[in-house]
């Protein structure tokens, strides 16, 4: 994150924020401040309330406790809708069990601005149009979406996000289990929206490299609480990394990696 | 892929009110006595008069059999998008278990037979206030508690339902059986305008949360991402779906396959957008209802089918047939 952003507003602020998941507590009191128009890594290890600080942030689960402000108001006394105009949420993997047609999802972007949900006004169809065009998906619109590849799916919801034309984006792990070529085009993609329009974007997700690469800034978490942030270079060091996972992590030829495996022996001819 | 994604609604629909048109005159025509159309239409004397006489009398029931299977119609489309499942159907959540344990109870209790109708009503209302609340978890409606909560209350209902049977007299046992199977032959205007509110109000819920239905059908996370108050939509859907197919069963008994069969084959045709599938499904429900009970009035006349079983004969090939010919 940039030196001045303890300066300015943050975006997003977080204050003692706690959530339950079920029944055991995944944020315990969470701190954290996420400057406006920065990618923002959120690292830490699987029950580390990663995930649900994104629902929280999202509005799909209620915080049992603290505060959560956006540009420095409080955003749950916010009517539900304002909050899906200002804030787009791209789920980690959905199950869609009917047929639905590409860019009947990416319209439901427009949802939050539309008269009882029902948007499908030219205006709309336009926009959601532009959305998957800027997304790569253009030629998937009439296509049913329950039958894409993941790689698709994830730049449709993409799509779906820029067409709700929101300040901030959550994506919830977007690039797990892609190929290296769909990773890598998901990774493209939206990395040229940001340059493009700045949003401020947090993105969960479980590779370190990644998040050396293209976040702005990380958000390591350890037991729902900041273990530290900032700038990619000041928190992924090997210290905070064994912290946060508890395996011993070393430079390699990708950035920092887990070092529990030992290196293959040298093959002996 | 594409038309199956996007669909066809305008043809559905056109398609369904031809249907309906053609099952509503089939239904007034064809019974113990077949009515041509010239007699019922211009007929003059005693001919045309006898043709008009039965005619008023079969009209109340074509409309009960529209309503009914319209309302079951409606409330297994809204249950399959809600709950993300296509095999949901309205019976699945313990309300026909509540009120035909309800109307048994109530015959049992020397209750007179008018009012089984509202004892029907009370058992699925009961009964759907129970499966809400064993469903509830944290707070929230879980949605996989609501398909369990359902079965338990199917089971213990027709183990209630069992264990009356047995002990009831005969003409109890008679009111229980017609429960049972689903029955129009006591339709009169009289059910019918009791009926239409309650089917009305509940369509008009799930009409109303019909765009938000299409958000919750890709997940509940989704829905809430996008401002949808899920817990409110689902309480709403929830309890208007329990509302149709408790109005209906109060009314007709125990219905199978319509809530099942008429969405699944108008989606295969008009998509799955809820603002159009909903009041095709309605549609298509009451064509289908009223040409099932014109079938099981017209196969062994004078004697009369069980509409139940007629629906179920008819709809599990028919469903089969569907499950065979997709991808």
């Amino acid at each position: 994150m940039s030196p001045d952003a303890s300066s300015g507003t943050p975006r997003i602020e977080t204050r003692g924020l706690r959530a339950l998941y079920g029944r055991t507590e995944a944020l315990s009191g969470l701190d954290a401040r996420i400057p406006a128009g920065e990618i923002v890594a959120i690292l830490g290890e699987n029950g580390s309330g990663k995930s649900t600080l994104l629902k929280v942030l999202a509005r799909i689960r209620p915080p049992s406790g603290g505060e959560i402000l956006l540009d420095g108001a409080p955003l749950l006394s916010q009517p539900r809708r304002e909050t899906a105009r200002r804030v787009a949420y791209v789920p980690q993997s959905v199950e869609l069990v009917f047929p639905i047609r590409a860019l009947d999802l990416v319209l439901q972007g427009r949802a939050p601005h539309a008269r009882g949900f029902s948007a499908d006004s030219p205006e709309d169809r336009a926009r959601a149009l532009d959305a998957m065009k800027a997304c790569d998906v253009l030629d998937l619109a009439e296509r049913d979406a329950s039958a894409l590849s993941g790689g698709e799916t994830r730049r449709v919801f993409l799509a779906r996000a820029v067409a709700q034309e929101a300040e901030i984006w959550l994506l919830d792990e977007p690039t797990a289990g892609l190929d290296p070529r769909h990773r890598l085009e998901f990774l493209d993609v939206l990395r040229r929206r940001h340059l493009e329009s700045r949003r401020t974007v947090l993105l969960v997700t479980h590779e370190v490299d990644l998040a050396a690469r293209i976040a702005d800034g990380v958000l390591l978490l350890r037991r729902g609480r900041t273990l530290a942030s900032g700038p990619p270079d000041a928190v992924l060091t090997v210290d905070n990394l064994r912290r946060a996972f508890d395996v011993e992590f070393r430079e390699g030829p990708a950035g920092l990696q887990a070092a529990a495996l030992p290196d293959r022996p040298p093959v002996v001819r | 892929m594409t038309s199956g994604a996007a669909g066809r609604p305008r043809l559905a629909l056109a398609g369904a009110l031809g249907l309906l048109a053609g099952a509503g005159l089939l239904g007034i025509l064809v019974g113990g006595v077949h009515l041509s159309l010239p007699a019922l239409w211009s007929g003059a004397g005693a001919e045309g008069e006898a043709a008009r006489l039965v005619a008023s009398i079969r009209l109340p029931r074509v409309a009960l059999a529209a309503l009914v299977g319209a309302a079951l119609s409606l409330s297994g489309a809204a249950m399959q998008a809600l709950l993300k499942n296509p095999l949901a159907d309205p019976f699945l959540l313990g309300t026909s278990g509540g009120a035909a344990a309800g109307a048994a109870l109530a015959s049992l209790a020397g209750i007179s037979p008018l009012l089984s109708p509202a004892a029907a009503f009370a058992g699925a209302a009961a009964s759907s206030v129970a499966v809400a609340a064993l469903a509830r978890r944290g707070g929230r409606l879980d949605l996989q508690r609501l398909l369990l909560s359902g079965l338990i209350a199917n089971a213990f209902f027709s183990a209630l339902l069992l264990g009356v049977f047995s002990v009831a007299s005969a003409s109890a046992a008679r009111t229980m059986l017609f429960w049972m199977m689903g029955s129009l032959a006591d339709a009169s205007f009289g059910k019918v305008v009791a009926l239409l509110p309650w089917a009305a109000a509940g369509a008009a819920v799930l009409l109303l949360y019909a765009a938000r239905l299409n958000l919750l059908a890709v997940g509940e996370d989704s829905a809430a991402a996008l401002g949808v108050d899920t817990e409110r939509a689902k309480r709403q859907v929830f309890v208007a779906a329990s509302l149709l197919t408790g109005a209906a069963v109060a009314f007709a008994g125990i219905i199978g396959f319509v809530g099942l069969l008429v969405p699944h084959a108008v989606r295969a045709v008009a998509g799955n957008d809820q603002r159009r599938l909903l009041p095709i499904c309605a549609v298509s429900g009451a064509a289908l209802l009223v040409a099932a009970d014109a079938l099981s009035r017209a196969v062994f006349a004078p004697a009369e089918l069980p509409i139940g079983a007629v629906t179920a004969t008819v709809g599990a090939p028919l469903f089969a047939w569907m499950l065979l010919r997709e991808p």
